[in-house]
């Protein structure tokens, strides 16, 4: 793994994602979940070993190519990370403006996604005028509109309260139910227990497959 | 419509405010330095080019001699390499400039006639060094009937290493206010762009590509870099009139000069911004993680 001071964080590992499929990823802090995800987008390369991502693959990219496989992913992190001076239309709009998309598309796009999510009717607010579940939502229209067929979710419910946590949840659910390919890093195991799924738990520098009902705390 | 990186690029300036003002202060200082010293460079030059004409003034005096050969040592001098200029003064002229400098009455004392003819060299500029002029000197005292050569050989060694004294100096502050600005707009671009990363990440998170996202910035670059030197510009203009108000001797640049002036410093201005703005976004580009 880059950085300062190295130290082999996941090791062996070998995993497969089909299409479609819902995956969680658990464990402690600093287990390596995040350097996962950042596998799978690219952000991290592997010391040795293969990721491959639809027809991308880490020892072949070029970084040049790299923004063309971020359009295929939808990525959501813990902190909602929109852009405070911009409405909410704007932070959904701007995925699609800056990826070359114009025209009157693009606000129908905007309309349906945040249709999705359930803010069509708080288009006109700003980032500091929505409550921490709604800010999320935004971000997840703004991963979805580009029509990736892979969500990458690093423990979306992070900063929210249980009851919040488990509404963003039920819209991930609800992606995956309509499709969508989701990975989602989460340490929330209650969550991962109410809504079951195949578990990946990456602990000790290994992934194991765990059965998501065993998951205690 | 305007192209999605204009619109950005113009937005940049709403957004953030602040390191927009910073960065075009930040250039304007840099260009007003950069022009100032320009000018400052162009006046002593006009001043030295003045010193050294008047340091570069030969006369050769005559002996008592005919017409003919007055005029062939004339000729002769003409055409010496590094001769820009020669003039002949008669027996005649020269008691007529004696007269006019001393009046009527100087009659009264001298007749006048005591003045030799003389020829009187102006030296092509790239001749007037203490080298250059000896040489020459040394070959107008070795013609025949050339009686005295004289020129100012202590102020032409003064003024020379004076100038030299001034150029270093000047070359040197020139360098430093250059390096400064380059120094300063590099900074506070770099700042500007840093106080937008969360926008870079959100873009490159998306899927945009680094020209796409180099795009907006170097536009607000430019524009910031237009601004500025149009800022710059009237700046000097009004440092130029506040100087020639306490110095009435400095030459006021002439039209074309203007325009010429203004159009480099101009082009410097959105070079300025381009190059800054882009080599920010770039190293920040290298650096940045999406999170
Ligand atoms: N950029 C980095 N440079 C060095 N070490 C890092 C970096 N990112 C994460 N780590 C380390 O890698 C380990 C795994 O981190 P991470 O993948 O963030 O775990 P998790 O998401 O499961 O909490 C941790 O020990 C963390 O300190
Ligand atoms: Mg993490």
């Amino acid at each position: 793994m880059p950085g300062k001071r190295r130290r082999v964080v996941l090791e062996d590992v070998s995993l497969r994602v089909e299409r479609g499929e819902l995956v969680y990823l658990v464990g402690p802090t600093g287990s390596g979940k995040s350097s996962l995800l950042k596998l799978l987008y690219m952000e991290m390369q592997p010391d040795s070993g293969v990721v491959r991502v639809a027809d991308y693959r880490s020892d072949r990219i070029k970084p040049s190519e790299t923004p063309f496989l971020r359009r295929s992913l939808g990525i959501v992190f813990q902190d909602f990370q929109l852009l405070p001076d911009r409405s909410v239309f704007d932070n959904v709009a701007f995925a699609q403006y800056v990826t070359g998309h114009r025209g009157k598309a693009v606000k129908s796009k905007v309309m349906h996604v945040l249709s999705r999510v359930g803010l069509s009717h708080k288009l006109r607010q700003y980032p500091h005028q929505l409550s921490g579940g709604e800010q999320q939502r935004v971000v997840i229209a703004r991963a979805i509109i580009n029509d990736p067929w892979i969500i990458l979710a690093d423990e979306p419910t992070g900063n929210l309260d249980p009851t919040v946590a488990e509404e963003i949840q039920r819209l991930l659910i609800g992606l995956h139910r309509s499709g969508m390919t989701v990975v989602m890093a989460t340490h929330d195991y209650r969550l991962v227990r109410s809504f079951p799924a195949r578990t990946l738990a990456v602990m000790n520098r290994r992934i194991v497959e765990v059965d998501p009902s065993s998951l205690s705390g | 419509m305007l192209p999605y990186s204009i619109k950005e690029g113009l937005a940049g300036f709403r957004r953030a405010s602040f390191s927009s003002v910073a960065a075009t202060s930040a250039m304007t200082a840099a260009l007003v330095m950069v022009g100032l010293f320009a000018i400052v460079t162009w006046q002593a030059r006009g001043i030295s080019e003045w010193l050294k004409q008047r340091v570069g003034e030969v006369e050769l005096f005559l002996e008592d001699t005919s017409d003919t050969v007055a005029v062939s040592l004339f000729e002769r001098a003409r055409s010496t390499p590094g001769v820009a200029q020669a003039e002949f003064i008669s027996k005649e002229r020269a008691q007529e400039i004696f007269r006019q400098e001393f009046g009527e009455e100087a009659d009264i004392f001298f007749d006048g006639t005591f003045l030799p003819a003389s020829i009187r060299v102006r030296v092509e500029p790239d001749y007037i060094n203490a080298d250059s002029l000896s040489v020459l000197v040394a070959e107008f005292a070795s013609w025949n009937r050339v009686d005295e050569v004289v020129f100012n050989q202590a102020l032409l060694t003064k003024v020379e290493s004076n100038l030299r004294l001034i150029s270093l100096i000047g070359i040197s502050i020139g360098a430093l206010v250059l390096l400064a600005s380059v120094f300063l707009v590099a900074n506070t671009i770099r700042l500007a762009i840093y106080a937008r990363r969360l926008m870079i990440r959100t873009m490159k998170l998306v899927g945009a590509t680094d020209g796409f996202i180099r795009k907006p910035f170097i536009v607000e670059g430019v524009i910031q870099g237009f601004l500025s030197s149009i800022l710059a510009l009237f700046l000097l203009w009004f440092i130029q009139r506040a100087a020639m108000a306490y110095v009435p001797q400095l030459e006021p640049l002439a039209l074309p000069g203007v325009l010429v002036f203004s159009v480099v410093l101009t082009g410097s201005g959105c070079a300025l911004g381009w190059m800054g703005s882009a080599s920010a976004v770039g190293r920040f580009l290298k650096h940045i993680s999406l999170h």
